[in-house]
């Protein structure tokens, strides 16, 4: 979707309550949702928007593989060819006094490389711009957002009735 | 369904794992030698387990209710009724009080009244040194007082619960009693459990001592109470009982299983490596003999316990279904079973050869060979420069000296691994422990009444 090309036509919403048994007619409705913002995660919402499972966590997981690969290999590396040292007489390769660092090094990769994974997907980021439909929508209200770029004059009005229908406080529209 | 009825068959099936455990403890005690060490260790081995499962159920339940925690409520009565097994504990633990002081089992070296003895040929001035703790008298007043102070606890917290059922308001009078009875507990469970474990296992290697030991005792108690509670709550769900327990709720136990698992591994690692990096003779020796005479059950351990677990229970899925779940669960309470055993077993064996003579003329020794070793180590790595790893290699070969001294690495039945008499006992225990837990379960409501985060825990959502 570009930037500032978007007719947004969407419902402000006071309960979560009602947020999901409006989202639910809209599905029996076939309307086509464009999003649903909350100021909190709501039980049950994904499903029934249709959501798959992210998959955030498979890409931790190969952070974390690479993060445990890295150190492991990096501190056989220095230990035993670069610069080998002698502790508390061990043996150069000391598995068991590696461990510590490459937990710490699986933790860090992960970590880090999901948040960046999860800015880059969402197109945030330093000096990103997010416009939002309403300010209120990070407080207390519940949004269901249609794109209306293409909509005649009917389909507008089928879904300013659903939201009078579904008990919509508010209703506006927005171009982002 | 809100009552569990105990039927007569299930009755008759553990009843038969029951006998099929009293006939491996008799056919241990036939092949055995003069003071049935092998029999003594499987029992001291088993009550231990069941026993502190026991307790780390009622830890559970304080744990949780200190924490507010809604999640749980449908089905608090399993870990109420595991808990009640602390009864039967402690039976079997003053079985092992009453074998010392009647002289009748070795399983503790600091037992035998010659190590304090200056004249004898078994005279250890380690073992006098502590004998002001790992006397029988400090034992004794460990096993029963601590046990008696945990039923307590148990037993009350048991009756506010029930009481809650039929006399339960809506001003939550009951919960808040439990709230205060469980925070009450949680300190008093980390110390007395700390002191009996130090007791119960640590002094099987009585010249051997950690700090951490009672930690990673407590959560290997915790896993297999967790791994336990899972199968249970699978099989009654699967007898049509607990039908508002979803697969959010095995979620989250699944978790708990997944977490405490590497919680375990935490502290296992912790112990061992600062024990490695210290390379102190007298703490090394423990780990020494398990990973050279017992490297099966020493790397399996890790294994069982941590690498399959963690990777089984990684995944969302494989924490929601019933297959993956259980298969956990099983590994894990059998993997945690083997824990105990690789703490026991060789330490009594030990015991065992000192007792038989094996080692009798050079044990008065040992210590002080501890130390001749511990400071050519040192020696060793002051004039390593340069060749690093020969030294540390020869410094090693010190150590496995120190270690040799301590015990044999020939194979011994029941000792090296477990045989088929130890599954046999451990059956045997393990029903007896479901025989009371369903006896218990099936005497009150399986879901409490009155009680207040009942709504959310049907309304649970992970």
């Amino acid at each position: 979707m570009k930037k500032g090309a978007n007719e947004v036509l969407f419902g402000l919403y006071d309960d979560e309550e009602i947020l999901l048994k409006a989202v639910k007619q809209a599905k029996n409705d076939h309307l086509d949702i464009m999003d649903v913002y909350t100021p909190f995660p709501v039980h049950g919402l994904d499903p029934i928007l249709g959501l798959s499972e992210s998959r955030l966590h498979v890409a931790g997981f190969i952070y974390g593989a690479i993060g445990c690969l890295f150190g492991f290999l990096f501190m056989t590396w220095v230990f035993t060819r670069d610069w080998p040292i002698i502790f508390g007489g061990k043996p150069y390769f000391s598995a068991p006094a590696f461990i510590p660092i490459t937990f710490e090094l699986t933790v860090l990769f992960a970590a880090v490389g999901m948040v960046v994974t999860f800015y880059v997907i969402c197109g945030m980021g330093p000096g990103t711009i997010n416009p939002t439909l309403d300010d209120r929508i990070t407080d207390d209200k519940f949004c269901i957002a249609f794109n209306t770029n293409d909509a005649n004059q009917d389909a507008i009005d089928r879904l300013k009735g659903f939201f009078s229908a579904t008990g919509a406080s508010e209703v506006n529209t927005k171009t982002i | 369904m809100n009552q569990f009825t105990f039927e007569a068959r299930q009755k008759a099936t553990l009843g038969g794992f029951m006998i099929l455990g009293l006939l491996c403890m008799g056919l241990t005690a036939i092949g055995d030698d003069g003071h049935y060490t092998r029999l003594w260790s499987n029992y001291l081995h088993n009550s231990v387990f069941f026993t502190g499962i026991a307790l780390f159920s009622l830890f559970i339940i304080s744990a949780f209710t200190t924490a507010w925690a809604g999640w749980y409520s449908q089905f608090k009565r399993i870990f109420e009724a595991y808990s009640l097994f602390l009864i039967p504990g402690l039976v079997l633990m003053l079985v092992i009080v009453a074998g010392l002081w009647g002289g009748m089992h070795h399983l503790y070296h600091w037992a035998d009244p010659n190590t304090l003895d200056p004249n004898s040929t078994h005279y250890d001035p380690i073992l006098v040194g502590k004998s002001s703790f790992l006397n029988a008298n400090w034992y004794t007043f460990g096993t029963l007082v601590f046990m008696a102070i945990w039923i307590f606890f148990a037993w009350k917290m048991r009756q506010i619960s029930l009481d809650e059922d039929t006399n339960g308001t809506t001003d939550w009078n009951h919960h808040h009693r439990l709230r205060i009875w469980a925070a009450a507990f949680l300190p008093i469970a980390g110390f007395t459990s700390a002191a009996v474990v130090w007791q119960w296992v640590m002094s099987v290697d009585s010249h051997w001592y950690s700090t951490l030991f009672a930690w990673y005792c407590g959560a290997s108690w915790f896993v297999s109470a967790i791994a336990l509670g899972i199968m249970s709550l699978a099989w009654l769900k699967s007898k049509g009982y607990y039908e508002r327990v979803s697969s959010e709720h095995l979620h989250d136990l699944g978790k708990f299983l997944f977490a405490f698992s590497i919680f375990w591994t935490y502290l296992w690692f912790s112990q061992f490596m600062l024990i490695w990096y210290g390379n102190n003779g007298e703490e090394t020796v423990y780990f020494f003999e398990r990973m050279n005479n017992y490297p099966v059950l020493f790397y399996g351990n890790l294994a069982i316990n941590f690498i399959l677990p963690f990777f089984i229970l990684m995944r969302n899925d494989t924490k929601r279904k019933y297959g993956t779940l259980i298969f956990a669960s099983i590994l894990v309470l059998f993997g945690h079973w083997l824990d105990f055993f690789l703490m026991i077993k060789p330490g009594v064996l030990h015991t065992k050869h000192e007792m038989s003579g094996h080692h009798g003329a050079g044990h008065g020794d040992a210590g002080h060979h501890g130390t001749d070793h511990a400071a050519d180590a040192g020696h060793h790595v002051a004039d390593a420069a340069g060749h690093g790893a020969d030294h540390a290699a020869d410094a090693a070969h010190g150590v496995a000296e120190t270690a040799a001294h301590h015990a044999s690495s020939a194979f011994e039945a029941g000792f090296s691994l477990p045989g088929l008499l130890e599954v046999g006992t451990f059956l045997g225990f393990l029903a007896f422990f479901l025989y009371m837990f369903l006896h218990n379960l099936s005497k009150a409501n399986l879901e409490p009444k009155n009680e207040p985060y009942l709504g959310e825990s049907y309304h649970h959502h992970v």
